[in-house]
């Protein structure tokens, strides 16, 4: 936890791609246990803001305070620092030549440096507790979408992180699918894991989140309690987007 | 027929059987035609040649104006009854084309059209054989003869010295239980690795073993010969594609990197490597920088180093292009789980771009097989000396121009292999779990 009780805060971020502002000063404090929930139209620098928390994408200006420890410092080792975040993607990003439990495994053995049998037994449960126990020897090309996602929430698990980050982990997937996924990160979220999740799910977000942020144009425009949000939209952009979607 | 059903059913059998069935008398017709003329022209023509014959032995001292091997061979083609098959073949085979092509449309099922179609196009490929043969008669058959059908020379110039192999069977046998023991353990320890049993070790070993006994021939072959060539052709590509495949590899890493200090080595020596003939290279190492530099460094030795390091640059590119053609969420999945650069390109990005890259890597390959032709410019030993310098040589000593013929034979005994090998790759990559599991 970082000295204002807080597990993450991001100081002053902003981003350019080239010429393209996308991040425009953005401040945000996370504490243990919540649930932030990021919304806004696309091209509104929710991703970026999401990758900039594990410095996937390097803040151009601003600071990031994760766990005691400033990311942005050039001293500090961010392999390490990773391993307590864990992200999932919109495109689940499994390693196709490997299995589901060789996806989970990898980094376990690798980079914390367990035994195979530690290792794989750790994996195991992850895959059980995200209900495919029976499919750690699939590849990932013999899963449906729903399954591959919930095995890159179980690779990201495993490493058992303080704080996990999902970047539209559904927005890839068959309606079908899509409640599946959903149930496991409302589980996570009852156990109390500390998440920030981009979304196009307004069910997901009134129900689970704690916080709702709501982004454009590279800046937080509102943010306030996921249901005050949705009743009484304060801001205009707000108001039109929230018409869009629900 | 056609009944709707919920159960899956099996797919209908449409075999060559169901096919066969599906034939009228004329589809039938056509389709044997075009079978009978072709091989009416090939039997009939290896028939004529044969009663000619091929080749024959020449008094010492004769020139060949006087007495050529090719002789006979010379006066097959020229033959009346040669002229005749050629004919016939020509003529038959545009009307089974002709009346083919033009009753396609009244064929009632598709087995029957697929059947006139194979017929016609068969028949069609047997009119440019005959019609080449017809013209290649009007010219001088003589001299085209004497100078390149000398097939005795291949032949000759094949080999091994048999003589010699009784005296030699303690070494080749020691050379194949070294090549069997080493293969076996290489495999063997794969196969420990990966866990798959005793049976590729078995296989290797004796792979092995039959590798070091063919090797162990060569060792005795005569000098100068094909074999010996194509030996040599074999240990500059192997020695140069696993340095250049080496090499390659370090360097697209290089290419890739975000730090212009370390990209731009990489491509300077990339362009360079890939800006200049590979001809000037050899030369310019080979003639020029190791005697200048006095290095003691053998011709051959140079072949194989120069042969590798412009290899190298070919497979980075190769390397680059694969490696970039993954997805950037597979590296930031990587990082995202805490595995630093190398540990994603080791254990995430390369393992994916190798499948992709094979197909690609042996074309390179194959390339770099007949790029090493061009060591002749290095003036090799007699026994150094690969395909291309062998034909050369064969040719000074005989003025006859048959030993291109037969480095051509042996290019493709090496290459056609391998290209089939790219092919068969290709095809496995490109089924869907092929290119995951494994």
């Amino acid at each position: 936890m970082n000295d204002d009780g807080t597990l993450l805060r991001l100081d002053g971020i902003q981003k350019w791609f080239g010429d393209n502002h996308v991040l425009r000063g953005i401040d945000l404090s996370i504490v243990p246990k919540e649930v932030v929930v990021i919304i806004g139209p696309s091209g509104s620098g929710k991703s970026t803001l999401l990758r900039t928390i594990n410095l996937l994408e390097e803040p151009t200006e601003g600071k990031v305070f994760f766990n005691g420890v400033e990311l942005t410092d050039i001293r500090t080792n961010l392999n390490e620092a990773r391993t307590h975040m864990g992200m999932v993607f919109q495109q689940f990003n499994l390693f196709p030549h490997l299995t589901a439990i060789g996806n989970i495994t990898l980094a376990l053995i690798k980079v914390l440096g367990l035994s195979k049998e530690e290792a794989m037994e750790r994996g195991r449960e992850q895959l059980g507790h995200v209900g495919l126990a029976e499919r750690e020897d699939s590849y990932p090309s013999q899963l449906s979408g729903g399954q591959q996602q919930r095995v890159a929430i179980a690779r990201a698990l495993a490493m058992r992180p303080t704080m996990m980050l999902f970047d539209e982990v559904t927005s890839a997937l068959d309606p079908e699918l899509v409640n599946e996924v959903l149930q496991v990160m409302k589980n996570l979220a009852s156990e109390g894991m500390t998440m920030a999740v981009v979304t196009h799910e307004m069910g997901f977000a009134r129900e689970v989140g704690t916080r709702l942020l709501f982004m454009d144009d590279g800046v937080v425009v509102e943010e306030g309690k996921p249901t005050e949000v949705f009743a009484a939209p304060k801001h205009e952009r707000t108001q039109a987007f929230l018409s869009q979607v629900l | 027929m056609g009944a709707t059903t919920a159960t899956a059913l099996a797919p209908p059998d449409r075999g060559w059987r169901y096919h066969l069935r599906h034939q009228t008398p004329w589809s039938r017709t056509v389709l044997a035609a075009g079978i009978l003329v072709n091989l009416f022209f090939f039997i009939g023509t290896i028939a004529v040649l044969s009663s000619y014959g091929w080749s024959r032995v020449c008094p010492e001292g004769a020139t060949r104006i006087e007495c050529a091997p090719s002789d006979p061979l010379a006066a097959g083609l020229k033959s009346a009854a040669l002229g005749t098959v050629a004919t016939i073949a020509l003529i038959a085979s545009i009307v089974v084309m002709v009346v083919g092509f033009a009753s396609l449309r009244r064929m009632p099922t598709r087995s029957a059209k697929e059947a006139v179609i194979t017929g016609a196009a068969i028949a069609s490929q047997s009119i440019f054989l005959p019609a080449l043969l017809l013209w290649f008669r009007g010219t001088d058959v003589d001299r085209f003869a004497r100078n390149f059908l000398n097939l005795s020379i291949i032949g000759r110039k094949a080999g091994v010295a048999w003589d010699s192999v009784t005296s030699s069977v303690g070494s080749i046998l020691a050379l194949a239980l070294i090549w069997a023991a080493v293969v076996g353990a290489l495999v063997g320890a794969y196969a420990w690795w990966r866990k798959t049993g005793i049976r590729p070790v078995v296989i290797g070993a004796i792979g092995g073993l039959a590798g070091g006994t063919l090797w162990g021939l060569l060792d005795l072959s005569n000098v100068p010969s094909f074999i010996k060539g194509a030996q040599n052709t074999l240990i500059l590509s192997a020695a140069g594609a696993a340095l250049g495949f080496g090499l390659g590899l370090v360097l697209a890493l290089f290419t890739m990197s975000s730090r212009r200090v370390v990209r731009a080595p990489a491509r300077i020596y990339i362009n360079f490597f890939r800006g200049t003939p590979l001809i000037w290279q050899l030369s310019f190492a080979g003639i020029g920088l190791v005697p200048a530099l006095r290095l003691n460094l053998s011709m051959y030795a140079i072949a194989i180093l120069v042969l590798g390091l412009n290899l190298a640059a070919y497979s980075a590119e190769v390397y680059r292009a694969g490696i970039q053609s993954l997805e950037r969420g597979q590296i930031e999945a990587a990082r995202s789980v805490g595995l630093t650069y190398f540990q994603s390109m080791r254990f995430v990005v390369v393992p994916q771009a190798i499948r992709r890259v094979i197909p690609p890597l042996l074309n390179e390959f194959v390339i770099l097989i007949k790029d090493t032709s061009l060591v002749s410019i290095l003036g090799l030993t007699v026994a150094q000396k690969e395909l291309l310098g062998i034909s050369r040589d064969i040719y000074s000593s005989s003025f006859d121009a048959t030993a291109w013929l037969g480095a051509a034979l042996g290019y493709l005994i090496i290459t056609i292999p391998m290209i089939r090998v790219v092919t068969i790759v290709e095809r496995k990559l490109r089924s869907g779990l092929t290119s995951v599991i494994g």
